[in-house]
């Protein structure tokens, strides 16, 4: 049996509960716009945010949001005790990480196509950049905030406070990897090249390779009964 | 050694050696030109910092004993040091914020050891609470270990990243050698080593209390079965 | 699975579980041949779903070991459980999906060949076919009691763990289950339930075993055995918590 096969056959049964409740991505999605509506009305209204103040406020936006999806993907897992059938099964924990990990991504990036249209109508006047341009910056987001994610809300969801848990033990590992998206969102809304940006888009590449190989390894422990 | 003596000697020492390192700093040590006394809280400081540091080592190594051997007297180290490292820590950030405001003249900056160590500080401490809120032992100890290990991990990226900014931490130890007087540099080791020897005895103070809390736990199982 | 001569399908040795200070499980030992159909008996806390939970891989025996055939249960387990089923306490299925799509991935992760068919196939199986496009969740209770015994033989298992199936089960499901089990024994597969009915475990089993406090203190041939003392025996056991 190829593990290929089992990590989309896995991968293609969340997406598809999800195109169908649309529970995760409609409160990812409404829930960023109305943080962004909110720092909108904080930043005050009628005054312009220039690209630094942007990135903060479009990262913020992102992040708070996409922890709401993130629980919901292990929590469905745990109703009926399913997690247990997936263990029983031939696919190994390590597959399921993966298969998570894309789901959380997928989610996010569905997410983000409503997000940042959002964002460029609220705040968009003063940035000389397009949306094209922070493509790269938010798929290393993703992967990142994914692989964390994933193994974070496997922990979450085995304890009685999930809700609470998940932000209060995810967000602080992620903080370096928002630190960058921020700053590096910054120059490319600043319209600067990508080529000048590497020395954000670097560390946040070896975040990325570094929680994906400690996730993998550690995601069995997050999730066996034992 | 009887176990009596071997509980109370390293704290019986501690109470020796840290009375001695103040001594030291404040009599032995000599006044720094440019700070003046301000610059005597800095030999607690580093001390606090590098046994912070040493109590995260402490609990990542033992996650990854606990995740291979599954011995509780993993998860009770592991307990103990982040249990000690989130209280350093916190002591680290004050006594180099009380420094920071008369040197730097601001009580916070984002300097690249701030910043790693306040989100060391949320990583360890996102960790107690976690321990409190999972029941099952099992659980709970699994857990624990892949947080640490994973908290422990982002330390380097967290550096790493928030070297980014502008860094205005005087750095002491410098690849050229020590930049220090050797009476500075003297009280400095023995503050460092009577730290490291009230570690020692704190860890093992509160190691044997989950133990002893885990034993008693198991007596009141038995008994209820 | 492929038969090896003379040695048993499956063998636990000197199993031991302790949960903290808790001993659920102190020193099982156990055999059983290919085709046999073991039924476990034993009053709540006597160790029963942590002995199935071992078998199953999904927790980790303190000491001792079990052994099924010649697979690997510590280092590559994905073999052993691509031939294993269980039935559970959960119903392992998704609420948002239909019953045809519940099966259908179920059969596809265990790589069965043509996982609609089978999906089918099961789905008459428990006569549920003709409601296969509705989201489990809508099932009434017994129904996805039902679904949930199809689910467990996706993979048509070699080996099938029943951990209190017949709990809370209607008559439709009970009889349904029964005639599954008799079909799957009939075709020489190996089956251990754990139940604390009585009844239902008497009457389809090949054997039958008391554990109690973590022990197996009765084991012995169905035809061996004299029912009147055999019930005697168990309620003892489960009067000695």
């Amino acid at each position: 049996m190829n593990s290929l096969q089992q990590i989309l056959f896995l991968l293609g049964k969340d997406l598809r509960i999800e195109l169908r409740k649309k529970e995760s991505l409609v409160s990812m999605a409404f829930f960023g716009a109305l943080i962004l509506v909110i720092l909108n009305i904080a930043a005050g209204i009628g005054k312009q945010v220039d690209a630094d103040a942007g990135a903060g406020i479009l990262w913020v936006a992102i992040i708070f949001s996409s922890v709401l999806g993130l629980g919901r993907v292990f929590a469905r897992e745990k109703e009926n005790g399913c997690v247990a059938a997936l263990l029983l099964s031939p696919i190994s924990p390590g597959e399921i990480f993966i298969a998570k990990v894309l789901v959380n991504f997928c989610l996010m990036l569905l997410s983000q196509l409503v997000l940042v249209p959002v964002f460029y109508v609220l705040f968009g006047s003063n940035f000389s950049a397009g949306p094209i341009a922070l493509v790269p910056i938010l798929l290393l987001v993703n992967l990142g905030f994914s692989t964390t994610g994933t193994l974070i809300s496997a922990i979450s969801a085995g304890t009685r406070r999930n809700e609470v848990l998940l932000p209060i033990l995810l967000f602080p590992l992620i903080l370096p990897l928002t630190a960058l998206a921020v700053k590096a969102t910054a120059g490319a809304l600043a319209a600067r090249p990508l080529t000048e940006l590497m020395d954000q888009l670097e560390p946040m590449i070896a975040f990325c390779l570094i929680f994906s190989a400690a996730g993998y390894l550690l995601f069995p422990f997050a999730i066996r009964e034992d | 050694m009887t176990p009596l003596n071997r509980t109370t000697f390293l704290p019986a020492l501690a109470a020796l050696m840290i009375p001695l390192a103040i001594g030291m700093i404040f009599f032995y040590a000599p006044l720094e030109r440019s700070m003046g006394i301000i610059q005597k809280i800095f030999y607690f400081h580093l001390s606090l910092a590098a046994t912070a540091f040493l109590s995260f080592f402490v609990a990542c190594i033992s996650g990854i004993m606990y995740l291979l051997r599954r011995q509780r007297i993993w998860d009770a180290r592991l307990a103990a040091s982040v249990e000690i490292g989130v209280v350093l820590t916190t002591l680290v950030l004050i006594s180099g914020s009380l420094w920071g405001r008369p040197i730097w003249n601001t009580w916070w900056t984002w300097d690249p050891r701030l910043t790693t160590s306040l989100i060391l500080w949320f990583i360890f401490a996102s960790c107690l609470i976690l321990r409190s809120a999972v029941d099952e032992e099992g659980k709970r100890a699994s857990y624990s270990a892949v947080m640490a290990i994973i908290g422990f991990v982002d330390v380097p990226i967290v550096f790493l990243s928030a070297r980014l900014w502008r860094s205005i931490h005087p750095t002491v130890i410098r690849s050229e050698g020590i930049g220090l007087e050797s009476s500075m540099l003297i009280t400095l080791l023995v503050s460092i080593v009577a730290m490291l020897i009230f570690w020692a005895a704190l860890f093992r103070l509160r190691c044997s209390q989950h133990l002893q809390e885990n034993a008693l736990r198991d007596l009141q199982q038995q008994l209820q079965h | 699975m492929t038969e090896t001569n003379g040695s048993a399908f499956l063998s636990i040795d000197g199993l031991r579980k302790s949960y903290g200070g808790l001993e659920a499980l102190r020193g099982v030992d156990l055999e059983l041949q290919r085709g046999e159909f073991l039924c476990l008996f034993g009053p709540n806390g006597a160790g029963k779903s942590t002995l199935l939970k071992i078998i199953a891989t999904l927790l980790r025996p303190s000491s001792g070991r079990v052994k099924v055939l010649d697979y690997d249960l510590d280092e590559n387990p994905q073999e052993y459980r691509a031939r294993l089923g269980m039935v559970s306490h959960q119903s392992f299925v998704y609420q948002d999906l239909t019953l045809l799509e519940n099966l259908e991935f179920y059969a596809a992760l265990y790589g069965v060949k043509d996982p609609r068919q089978r999906a089918l196939a099961l789905l008459e199986q428990v006569n549920l076919a003709d409601r296969y496009d509705m989201p489990a969740g809508h099932l009434s209770r017994g129904m996805q009691q039902r679904l949930t015994i199809a689910r467990a033989l996706v993979n048509d298992p070699a080996l099938l763990l029943l951990d209190e199936p017949y709990t809370g089960l209607d008559e439709h499901a009970a009889k349904v289950l029964r005639d599954q089990l008799q079909l799957l024994h009939d075709r020489k597969r190996t089956i251990i339930m754990v139940t604390h009915n009585l009844r239902r475990g008497m009457e389809s089993a090949t054997r039958l075993g008391i554990l109690a406090r973590g022990e197996l203190v009765y084991l012995q041939e169905k035809s061996a055995v004299d029912h009147a003392s055999f019930e005697e025996l168990y309620f003892q056991h489960l009067e000695a918590v």
